[in-house]
């Protein structure tokens, strides 16, 4: 019989009757049984080593800490954006789509009724507001039954298929200075559900100390449903190689379009939901007075923009209203606009006046 | 209002489920740390990041729990060791741990200075060795060793005799150097 292998004679040191044959070779061969020696010397020591007195656990009170502890993100499914100055336009582009979804949500005010934006409000908000927004979470269940998909193709004709045949816009006048490399993106549409749960709310409220108003009938179980995309968009600038949907950093400029999303409802009315769901501890006074000052969110997409990082002005875009954000400083800006139930967003590290220009000659 | 009532019983359901895997693995993940860490306040840190995160992420009645929770105790801790910048703080913490004891002093001093050489060995071991050894001289079984690394049983004597091995080389070389 062949000598018995280190992994089989190490086993043999914690159990010695993990198998007979072994056992048989080990009493009758030298050579194993100094392998053996030194093996068990080996763990032995380790042994010795690694020992350290035990932790003397409070487990219920562990538990209450683990239960108390803010989860940071990301209850809503997907981890909301963090704003770096530097890419800061891109990730306008990129995110407002998202948390307009979240803001639109909250102020929708039809359940019954689907709702499609055609245009656009600034909306100042700061990156605790946006993060108070995956609090949503603590109220019920998001489940996305289409996942955001944002996939980096290799040509525009791709990017229509992926996106279910929208295609991607064209920039007729690039500015000087800015790539002509092209890097085309596209998503399919997402489906996102949220679904309120009182035991959840009543839970979370508990948490911060507080109750939460009564609860209108209905309340419990009731479902939005909000489409984002399909979304198309084009990146200029030299990307490095093998770029993926997350690590495209600092582009010049991105373009992109993207269906205006969409909400439906179940079972509640929206003054009802709007309130319960601004009564939550995290959200800040500014967003609420902000949420309640958009006149018609049947009509209006609110476009967030990071009060540290950008300010915004009114302006006109192929013929209808947009929002502009940012300078002339050509450190970056960006203009979003809707027309004809498609959201667009011009942005990246250019003037404003050039996003305008790239936006009004956009095909 | 059936699906509802039922959506209502199953965050309950997850919330049951949660505490009673709280309750059953707290005190092993705990001892992960500890082990790697020698400092079961830090451990008890660890510990309960990792139980948030699994929280965050997983479903407390899905069969790969108490494996994810080992694994991830152990890299967690390991990871924690092999930040420079703790270090200090632990050798302050486990002094003062073990000063309350009554121990000769210069026997103290060693049993620290054995254990501090025993620490920067395990941080510079290979991530999966270092876990091996953790685990098993953690009390974890073969089978639940081999769960937490997702490797086959059989594969769990190889490593661990591979992995002590390897310590006792580094422990020696730190010694000699």
């Amino acid at each position: 019989m062949t000598h018995l292998t280190e992994g089989t004679l190490r086993r043999m040191v914690d159990d010695p009757d993990v198998g007979r044959e072994d056992a048989a070779h080990l009493e009758g061969c030298a050579d194993c049984q100094s392998l053996f020696k030194s093996i068990q010397d080996d763990a032995r020591s380790v042994a010795r080593m690694l020992a350290v007195p035990d932790a003397r656990v409070d487990v219920t009170r562990a538990y209450a800490r683990v239960r108390s502890a803010p989860i940071s993100a990301p209850r809503l499914g997907f981890r909301l954006p963090t704003l770096m100055p530097r890419s800061r336009p891109m990730v306008l582009a990129l995110a407002a789509t998202f948390v307009a979804i979240a803001i639109l949500a909250v102020v929708a005010q039809d359940f019954k009724t689907n709702i499609q934006p055609n245009s656009v409000t600034p909306v100042p908000i700061t990156v605790a507001d946006m993060q108070a927004l995956s609090q949503l979470g603590d109220y019920g269940t998001v489940t996305w039954t289409k996942q955001p998909n944002l996939q980096v193709v290799s040509s525009a004709a791709e990017a229509a298929s992926v996106a279910g045949g929208m295609q991607p816009p064209v920039v007729t006048n690039l500015p000087k200075g800015v790539s002509a490399n092209i890097t085309y993106a596209a998503m399919p549409q997402a489906v996102a559900v949220f679904t309120f749960s009182s035991d959840k709310a009543a839970a979370a409220a508990a948490q911060q100390g507080k109750t939460l108003p009564k609860m209108p009938a209905g309340m419990d179980g009731a479902k939005l449903t909000v489409t984002v995309g399909p979304a198309v968009g084009e990146i200029f600038g030299d990307l490095k190689q093998g770029s993926s949907a997350s690590d495209i950093s600092v582009p010049q400029l991105v373009v992109g379009k993207s269906a205006a999303p969409t909400a439906t409802s179940t079972q509640v009315t929206v003054k009802q939901m709007e309130d319960v769901i601004l009564a939550q501890p995290g959200i800040s006074p500014d967003l609420k007075a902000a949420i309640k000052a958009i006149g018609n969110p049947s009509s209006t997409l609110p476009i967030p923009i990071p009060v540290p990082y950008a300010t915004s002005r009114t302006v006109t875009v192929q013929g209808v209203q947009g929002v502009a954000l940012g300078d002339n400083t050509g450190v970056g800006s960006g203009v979003v606009w809707v027309k004809n139930g498609v959201v667009y967003a011009v942005a990246g590290s250019i003037k404003q006046s050039d996003a305008i220009d790239i936006a009004n000659n956009l095909k | 209002m059936n699906l509802g009532a039922r959506r209502v019983s199953n965050v309950k359901a997850d919330d049951e489920a949660f505490e009673a895997l709280f309750r059953s693995e707290y005190g092993r993940v705990v001892g992960i740390a500890n082990r790697v860490l020698a400092d079961s306040h830090e451990a008890e840190d660890v510990a309960q990041d990792v139980f948030i995160d699994f929280h965050r992420l997983h479903s407390a009645s899905a069969d790969y729990a108490p494996a994810w929770l080992h694994r991830a105790a152990a890299h967690a801790s390991l990871n924690r060791l092999r930040g420079s910048r703790r270090r200090h703080r632990r050798e302050v913490a486990q002094a003062a741990e073990e000063g309350e004891r009554t121990m000769d002093p210069q026997k103290q001093l060693e049993v620290d200075e054995d254990r501090r050489r025993v620490r920067e060995a395990l941080a510079r071991l290979a991530p999966k060795p270092a876990a091996v050894l953790v685990l098993r001289a953690s009390g974890l079984s073969y089978a639940e060793v081999a769960g937490a690394l997702g490797v086959g049983i059989g594969q769990v004597g190889t490593m661990l005799r591979r992995a002590e091995a390897a310590l006792r080389k580094e422990v020696t070389r730190d010694t000699s150097d």
